[in-house]
């Protein structure tokens, strides 16, 4: 028999104490096959086992209503390859929904970070861009038509980064990509012209970067250790435009900024996810405040809930209204976030309110993707090489 | 294996399992190579991560050039020659799956009090081996087909593994309380769903089955055919009676063009269909596709048993025989009862193994077979008369548990079916006899003090751990582990490889639930390092501060300010800035980097004195030298840079910004400083040769302003 010194360890992972919420789906019986939720749940949870480890996942543009694509970067690690994979997914709506692949690109490492973007003159051909460890950034277009992965051009040059590639982020109009390193450089890619990359700024790797985000054409903010955000403006090169550095912690605890959004109509106000939980919100314009959503900081601020105690690793805005709470939403809060996090939490955050949690897993959810024309549906990839999704009503 | 085969016969012998030694065939792995060439200089190979090896491929000196490297590091996985019969990746499906079962199990173990214990605590153990069980794979199919094809007497399903009927057997005699009374009944759907798996090593009712159903699509009239006859038999003693009674209707008297001249046969055919499906079981309910009628109890199940076995000597006896014209229809028919009355020797015939055997006899002769005892003393005769030739591991692991021998099933289930199985299904045995309880629980001296149950998951945890996605699911085996567990953890974690990010977070995380935070500073110190070694300095500083490791910080300081007073012109110091940031405020650890922040304040409102010229700005940057000054943090090497950047602020016009006390504290240093070049390790700075002098100058031109001023 187990001592009680040793029960706390218990609750590494598994089992969580049972959450009130009584929209958690907590049925222990999900793991193997996939299976929907009971007719009377509002939102619907489909897992699908894979048997690769999901680095990352996104959804790629619609063509049509029925087909929807998807693109993941996956590991295998019985063979140790690493692969670029789009596949369709029949309709997540239906009652088991199925991935089926459709094409696959060989990566030279591991993926690091994943992002799509439609490409202006040919719709039905979006724009893939994946950061490798190895310190390269490849450049794909997925022809969902014809069902292929086409490799476009890749930037291993000579200088471009040492180390992995922590962090991507293509434009809107997909014609740059921002990329950052832990060897604290930072760097342009251009797309259309000469394909070739420029330095914005090296500090020599006194500063890692992790994450970065486009705010406007010329602008884009960098996430870096120590819940660092810089502000940076390619009209005023030569450093950062504006600095921001934590002022909640006190000094006890300092964390990482794994992921960043900024929302295309609030461009001022940058949201972060990072160490212990932790999300908060920067408005550029007073960049001594930041808002504290979610982490250690919070007992000062009675709004902000802490639902998740360990590294979040990846934010989005969530642009899904529920009919029913449409109204509340005012110019002056923060837009509701969703979150995914290292104990096994997918939840949406918003300033002021109870957090909603859509998902309670025994392991670690890496990633997640709100697709942007049907924002309903969520995917994520669980550690347990499995990808998750979700439907809510 | 080494050391043993000298008396392995001996050791044979003495072993309770067999266990084959048999010498493996050696394998060839190929080497994968995608830049470097043969031929090589040199090859080392050490051990990876589990069972990978690390092939270190070295090109000779003449074959390196400038396109082509050195060398080349491969890694190659040695795998089992068959790949099993569960893939890795299910394997790892099935780890991942029973993590939370068991976590759940072991939080209960010690929250439930005492009293409670024995009651509710199967009930428990039962939702825990469902779970576990259902990872295993489904037995039952999951879709039935809209229109029912006659001719399909199985039912296909999906092959199901070995693992799982183990788990079920486990589950049936030791976690399954309720199923204690119905344990026959119990066995026959076991071998129902498993039979398959014995077909493989030898002949089963099962495969004559599917052989039989193959020739099924071609033959016409089946009453003909001798092998339908045994078939159902044979269906018929292990009490298959679903395909019995569909095999039956299949019989040729059924036929619409055939039932007038066949009414006799077709009559016995269908009383006998009957009898089948009206037999009396010993259970408390059925599955709505199999057949017979249930009875809860003992006494109610005797009564209709000998009403039923009446009704069969009646059929047996009746005139109706002898007015069948079949031949074959007829005897197979007779045979039918026969078996249904439980004759021993016709059993013995139409069954293939022992097992099978001893499902007949539960279902016919003996239906009222309980205890372990009386079901061993049983299995035995079985096997004595259905001798085998090969024995199934299912079949060794069978044996051991009415045998009721805990040693014989631990070994079968860690020889058979491995690591996993036994760490998880000892949970069961526990549950099941406090036999078994004390034996696992008590603590081995011949296994340095641990118990036989942590033995296992130590070496399950093991496994785990030489996985890259597994290794962090080892942490949940090795804290329910009392002795060596955490120690085993400690050692796990210090293994894992910091350079790669997110191990590192991972690592940190698993240190935070355990509330080993001395682990986790130990981590952050090795990042830290690690990372000062890359060139990675901004990381390097974060993971030493979070680490809170004063000594590294100060000493990393002393390199980091190399690095500045090299460049320390305006542009290169934006670069510091994220930097600065990074050390955070002042109740933060920063070590001797606390200079860097005051120097850069320092270096901020000296640029505001060259870009206005108010005396008060320049007062407060004078203010802010001095500080620098005094301050014993401050670099040696910095102290001339310092006051040669300020030569402004010690010549200002308007009025001396130093009193007499401050410019002799930076006199003071320049004393010091000019004893210090003559020790060694002194750094020079890269100044101009009359730096020192003009400072000097400026100095003592302000000492003199300052005594006129007092």
């Amino acid at each position: 028999m187990l001592s009680l010194s040793h029960t706390h360890t218990h609750t590494h992972q598994k089992p969580k104490p049972q959450r009130p919420d009584p929209k958690t789906p907590k049925n222990h019986q999900l793991h193997h096959s996939t299976m929907a939720i009971t007719s009377s749940h509002p939102i619907q949870i489909h897992k699908l086992p894979q048997h690769t480890y999901i680095d990352a996942l996104r959804w790629l543009p619609h063509l049509s209503t029925f087909t929807r694509h998807i693109i993941l970067a996956t590991y295998d690690s019985d063979t140790s390859t690493p692969l670029l994979q789009t596949c369709t997914l029949s309709s997540p709506s239906q009652t088991t929904p199925s991935l089926t692949p459709q094409s696959t690109a060989a990566a030279p490492s591991r993926i690091t970070s994943l992002k799509v973007c439609p490409s202006p003159s040919a719709p039905s051909k979006p724009l893939v861009a994946a950061a490798t460890v190895s310190g390269a950034v490849l450049f794909y277009s997925a022809d969902l038509v014809n069902g292929s992965l086409n490799f476009e051009f890749s930037v291993p040059e000579k200088g471009f980064h040492s180390g992995p590639v922590s962090g991507i982020d293509l434009n809107d109009n997909g014609l740059e990509c921002v990329s950052v390193g832990e060897d604290g450089r930072v760097n342009l890619v251009n797309l259309s012209v000469n394909k070739g990359f420029r330095r914005v700024f090296d500090s020599n790797g006194l500063v890692s970067y992790s994450s970065v985000k486009w705010a406007s054409p010329f602008e884009f903010v960098t996430g870096a250790f120590g819940f660092g955000l810089h502000l940076w403006d390619q009209r005023k090169p030569g450093g950062p435009v504006a600095l921001f550095k934590d002022n909640w912690t006190g000094g006890t605890a300092s964390g990482i900024v794994h992921s960043i959004d900024i929302h295309p109509s609030r461009k001022h106000t940058c949201l972060a996810g990072g160490s212990y939980g932790t999300v908060f919100a920067w408005d550029t314009r007073w960049p001594k405040k930041p808002i504290l959503l979610s982490g250690l900081g919070v007992n000062e601020n009675p709004h902000a809930n802490s639902l998740v105690e360990s590294d979040i690793w990846e934010v989005q805005y969530d642009n899904y209204t529920h009919p029913s709470n449409i109204n509340s939403s005012s110019s002056s809060k923060i837009l509701p976030a969703m979150i995914c996090s290292e104990d096994g939490i997918l939840a949406v955050i918003e300033q002021g309110e109870e957090p909603t949690e859509l998902l309670a897993e025994p392991c670690a959810i890496n990633s997640f993707d709100i697709d942007r024309q049907n924002p309903s549906d969520v995917m994520c990839s669980l550690e347990w090489e499995s990808i998750a999704i979700i439907t809510r009503p | 294996m080494p050391g043993m085969t000298s008396d392995a016969g001996e050791f044979g012998s003495l072993s309770v399992v067999p266990h084959s030694l048999d010498a493996q065939a050696a394998r060839v792995y190929p080497l994968r190579t995608h830049r470097a060439t043969p031929p090589f200089a040199r090859l080392s190979i050490s051990w990876a991560r589990g069972n990978t090896l690390r092939v270190t491929l070295l090109q000779s000196d003449d074959a390196v050039s400038e396109q082509s490297v050195g060398g080349e590091v491969v890694e190659v996985k040695l795998a089992e020659a068959d790949g099993g019969e569960i893939s890795d990746a299910r394997w790892r499906r099935i780890a991942y799956g029973s993590v939370a079962p068991f976590a759940l199990l072991q939080s209960r173990k010690s929250s439930i009090d005492s009293f409670h214990y024995e009651k509710d605590w199967w009930e428990h153990v039962m939702d825990y081996s469902k779970e576990i069980s259902s990872l295993l794979g489904n037995s039952k199919s999951s879709a039935t087909p809209m229109i029912e094809d006659p001719k399909t007497v199985l039912r296909a399903v999906e092959e199901p593994t070995s693992v799982k009927a183990a788990w079920e057997l486990l589950e049936m005699f030791y976690a399954d309380k309720q199923s204690q009374t119905w344990i026959p009944e119990r066995l026959l759907d076991w071998l129902a769903d498993f039979d398959c798996l014995f077909s493989g090593t030898q002949p089963t009712v099962h495969s004559k089955l599917v052989a039989f159903q193959k020739e099924l699509v071609t033959i016409q009239a089946v009453e003909n055919h001798p092998e339908y006859w045994e078939v159902i038999s044979s269906a018929l003693a292990i009490g298959w009676l679903d395909v019995v009674v569909k095999l039956l209707r299949l019989h040729g008297s059924y036929m619409y063009d055939q039932l007038g001249s066949r009414e006799i046969e077709n009559g016995l055919v269908e009383a006998v269909a009957l009898l089948i499906s009206q037999m009396p079981r010993l259970r408390p309910d059925l599955p709505t596709e199999k057949l017979g009628e249930c009875y809860n109890t003992k006494p109610e199940f005797m009564k209709a048993w000998e009403k039923w076995r009446g009704q069969i000597t009646k059929l047996d006896c009746s005139a109706f025989w002898l007015q069948c014209d079949h031949q074959q229809t007829r005897v197979g028919l007779k045979n039918m009862l026969q078996i249904m009355l439980g004759n021993a020797s016709l059993l013995s015939n139409v069954t293939c193994h022992w097992m099978e055997l001893y499902i007949s006899h539960f279902l016919y002769i003996r239906p009222f077979t309980v205890g372990l005892e009386s079901m061993y003393s049983l299995a035995e005769k079985c096997m004595h008369l259905k001798p085998i030739s090969n024995r199934h591991k299912l079949m060794g692991l069978a044996l051991g548990i009415l045998e009721e021998n805990t040693e014989v099933v631990l070994a079968e289930c860690s020889r058979s079916f491995g690591p996993w199985m036994i760490t998880h299904a000892l949970e069961l045995l526990t549950a099941g006899s406090a036999q078994a309880e004390n034996l696992l629980h008590e603590e081995q001296s011949k296994l340095g003090g641990i118990c036989i149950e942590e033995l296992h998951r130590l070496t399950y945890a093991q496994i785990l751990s030489s996985h890259a996605l597994t290794w962090n699911i080892a942490p949940i085996y090795l804290t329910s582990c009392m002795k060596q567990g955490m120690g085993l953890l400690e050692n796990l974690l210090y293994n894992q490889p910091v350079q790669h990010h997110q191990v590192l977070l991972k690592s940190i995380e698993i240190c935070r639930l355990n509330g080993l935070d001395r682990v986790s500073d130990d981590i952050m110190k090795i990042a830290g390092v690690h990372y000062w070694k890359h060139g990675k300095k901004g990381s390097a500083v974060f993971w030493l501060q979070q680490a809170q490791d004063d000594v590294r910080l100060n000493r990393i300081a002393k390199h980091l300010f190399d690095f500045v007073g090299k460049s320390v012109s305006d542009e290169s110091f934006k670069q510091w800035e994220g930097m600065i940031e990074l050390l955070g405020t002042e109740s933060k650890t920063a070590g001797g980097l606390e200079f860097l922040k005051k120097y850069r304040d320092f270096r901020r409102s000296l640029q505001q004195v060259q870009d206005g010229i108010t005396t008060d700005n320049a007062r407060k940057a004078a203010e802010a030298l001095i500080s620098l000054m005094r301050n014993p943090s401050t670099p040696q090497q910095f102290w001339l840079p310092l006051l040669y950047d300020s030569l402004k602020l010690l010549n200002w016009k308007e009025s001396p910004l130093l009193n007499v006390s401050e410019t002799n504290i930076l006199l003071n240093k320049l004393q010091e400083l000019s004893l210090a070049k003559l020790l060694p390790g002194f750094v020079a700075s890269d100044l101009p040769s009359d730096a020192l002098k003009s400072v000097r100058l400026a100095l003592a031109t302000n000492l003199g302003r300052a005594f006129l001023l007092d």
